[in-house]
């Protein structure tokens, strides 16, 4: 029960002696798992490594992966979201053919430039969240409900726009999915160095990111984990980024362009969630709505703008997949939602709300990318391949599930 | 000790739900300085007249005054704003948060863009402290803690923004005897730290161990206020039950009397 007055803020929970051992079992709960996903997918990484003769992970494989799964990457950051808030969204897959649609219609008939047709289009994902939000958090119809009608109502609209394939896009927005950084500063070893130089880039920002942090644990008089324990991480850590880097420097156009933006946004909605005020909200909706909505919290204008946001995201997956696809067409974007709540899930997002992370999301949404890749260069039958994902997606819950009994937190 | 100024006045509150009655013009004072417990039986508006002080319910008729002066308390933030915390009858917490972010829920400080986490953490630690409580870590996640600890968060919060009335609705309700007793030790330091605080129970032993005055409710409407330092336990229980005390002291009732 209760443990005596162990308040003292520098010592770490493993050397308070009074603490028993099932409690600080659950204080690891939450990293634990998250350290879990990061296994499961290296190990998925280096299984199909082996199944497939080493093609998984050739240069311009790692490259083709980032393309073809950006946008899961895209919608699962606004389905984590949503997710955690305890709601679902069922209409991003229309949404995307929806402002496809728009985007694609606005540069070729009326010759918007292209830079503007991508505001338009993020305008667009943005109001059609709107919608859904005022629907959802000041009338109060649940998520299910009007994202299920969104899902009818999108789809429409969008053949409605898109009677034919909208084609003969412009090359610069084609390059957003298709095209690389260019390589500016030439080649070495043949190995692009725009890439290297943004690989160590990378490398850097998160060492000085993780140092900053300590740091000021330290000076709140915080626990700071044992210098060991940092150094290994941060050198994992490092050597994982090192390793792609180099396999992408070899690919035939160095950096994907979408590998840039989802690596922005993903830094972006990370101290979006982990560190603001509004993410901190989110949490506290899908953890309590009731209790935080007591405490202040304006639960109702949290809800809307979870949802606009979503609809801003899925525009710019529809951007990415238009500008993949090089047109178009009324039936994209078919069950990207599921494939983004599926993300979700693997990631560690719970059915229930309150928990879930951007990083869990994006690790999800790679772990089905690589299952994808690996199955589709092992040539298995696609039927196959949709069942084996669904078991994945299933076996991913379950285990969580699982654990979490066994800890004894469910 | 009671200044004459109450810190909260309530004068002739009246609520109906439909065509249910809630509280007919029901009177209430709590001064600084002072504990007050507000006890009735079930479905005598103890909660609702709670609710009100908090702003999640507003009165259909009847006057609050804070420091003498008139105010109405239309959302929870807006008692706030006027100094009232409250700890409602269902643990208004987040079970996936942990403590700082629970206590500071709604009301978190930022450092530009970001929360100012390192200060909140502080801050927590000293509140916890002020109250004596015993919380393994302000980082523990609330769904670690037991349901004692949580109790003392939830009057942990109330401190944070310095209020000057607390409200707690049931706050022992399925507490242990040893949880109840910290519970207790919890207000009268609130007491100390010059608070008005409202206590609404059931209980009536922690109602006499704590509590300056007692207010009792019957049917929504006032039956009755004692000094809870002079006054008999039989003499509460028949307001709240509307016997006479005859039959208090030689009826069934006499049973409940521990």
């Amino acid at each position: 029960m209760t443990t005596d007055t162990n308040l003292a803020p520098s010592a770490p929970p493993g050397s308070q002696p009074r603490v028993p051992l099932s409690q600080r079992m659950q204080g690891l709960g939450g990293n634990a798992r998250q350290y879990g996903i990061f296994g499961a997918l290296v190990v998925i990484v280096l299984l199909f490594q082996v199944l497939t003769d080493g093609k998984l992970l050739l240069a311009n494989n790692v490259a083709a992966l980032f393309q073809q799964n950006a946008y899961v990457m895209i919608l699962a950051i606004g389905m984590v979201m949503v997710i955690v808030a305890g709601h679902i969204d069922l209409s991003v897959g229309s949404v995307v053919a929806f402002v496809g649609g728009i985007v694609a219609v606005s540069m070729r008939d009326f010759d918007v430039p292209w830079v503007v047709a991508i505001l338009i289009g993020l305008a667009v994902g943005g109001l059609v969240g709107a919608w859904q939000g005022y629907w959802v958090a000041y009338v109060g119809i649940p998520a299910f409900i009007v994202t299920l009608a969104g899902m009818l109502v999108f789809r429409g609209l969008a053949l409605v726009i898109v009677g034919e394939t909208v084609a003969g896009l412009p090359s610069q927005f084609i390059a957003i999915s298709k095209g690389s950084l260019p390589n500016f500063l030439g080649f070495a070893n043949n190995m692009d160095v725009v890439t290297l130089v943004i690989g160590v880039l990378a490398i850097a920002a998160i060492v000085f990111s993780q140092l900053r942090a300590r740091a000021s644990l330290r000076k709140h008089e915080l626990y700071v984990e044992p210098v060991g324990i940092f150094v290994a991480k941060l050198a994992l850590v490092a050597v994982g980024i090192g390793i792609l880097t180099v396999i992408l420097s070899f690919s035939a156009g160095g950096t994907p362009i979408v590998l840039v933006i989802v690596g922005v946004l993903v830094v972006a909605y990370t101290f979006l969630m982990g560190r603001t005020v509004f993410g901190r909200h989110i949490y506290a909706i899908g953890g309590n709505r009731l209790a935080a909505g007591l405490s202040g919290v304006d639960t109702k204008r949290v809800d809307f703008w979870i949802f606009v946001n979503m609809g801003v995201l899925a525009g710019a997956a529809a951007i990415v997949t238009t500008a993949r696809a090089g047109a178009a067409i009324a039936a994209a974007g078919q069950n990207f939602e599921l494939d983004a709540i599926a993300a979700c899930f693997i990631g560690g997002a719970a059915v229930t709300g309150g928990i879930g992370r951007i990083s869990g999301a994006i690790v999800g949404a790679l772990i089905m990318g690589v299952l994808n890749m690996g199955l589709s260069i092992m040539s298995v039958d696609p039927s196959w391949q949709m069942a084996i994902k669904g078991l994945v997606l299933l076996l991913a819950v379950a285990f969580d599930l699982i654990n979490k009994r066994r800890a004894g937190t469910q | 000790m009671s200044s004459d100024v109450p810190l909260l006045s309530m004068r002739g509150i009246t609520k109906r739900f439909s065509a249910v009655e809630a509280l007919v013009d029901v009177d209430l004072d709590v001064h600084a300085h002072e504990v007050v417990a507000l006890v009735g039986d079930n479905g005598a508006g103890k909660s609702t007249l709670a609710r009100m002080i908090s702003g999640v319910l507003a009165p259909d008729a009847g006057l609050i005054a804070i420091d003498g002066e008139q105010v109405t308390i239309p959302t929870p933030t807006a008692a706030r704003a006027l100094g009232i915390a409250t700890v409602f009858q269902d643990l208004a917490l987040c079970e996936n948060l942990d403590v700082t972010s629970n206590l500071f829920l709604g009301r978190e400080l930022r450092a530009g863009a970001a929360r100012d986490d390192g200060t909140m953490e502080r801050m927590a630690r000293q509140v916890l402290r002020d109250l004596n409580s015993r919380i393994p870590s302000v980082r523990s996640p609330l769904s670690s803690l037991s349901k004692g600890q949580r109790q003392s968060v939830a009057i942990a919060r109330t401190l944070i923004g310095s209020p000057r009335i607390v409200v707690l609705d049931e706050p022992t309700a399925a507490l242990s005897v040893a949880q109840t007793a910290e519970v207790l030790v919890h207000i009268e330091r609130l007491r100390d730290l010059g608070l008005g605080v409202v206590l609404i129970s059931h209980n009536m032993t922690d109602v006499r161990a704590v509590s300056d005055r007692i207010v009792v409710l019957r049917h929504g409407r006032n039956n009755g206020m004692f000094d809870a330092a002079h006054v008999s336990q039989e003499a509460v229980l028949a307001a709240i039950t509307g016997a006479t005390r005859a039959e208090v002291a030689e009826g069934p009732l006499s049973m409940l009397l521990r």
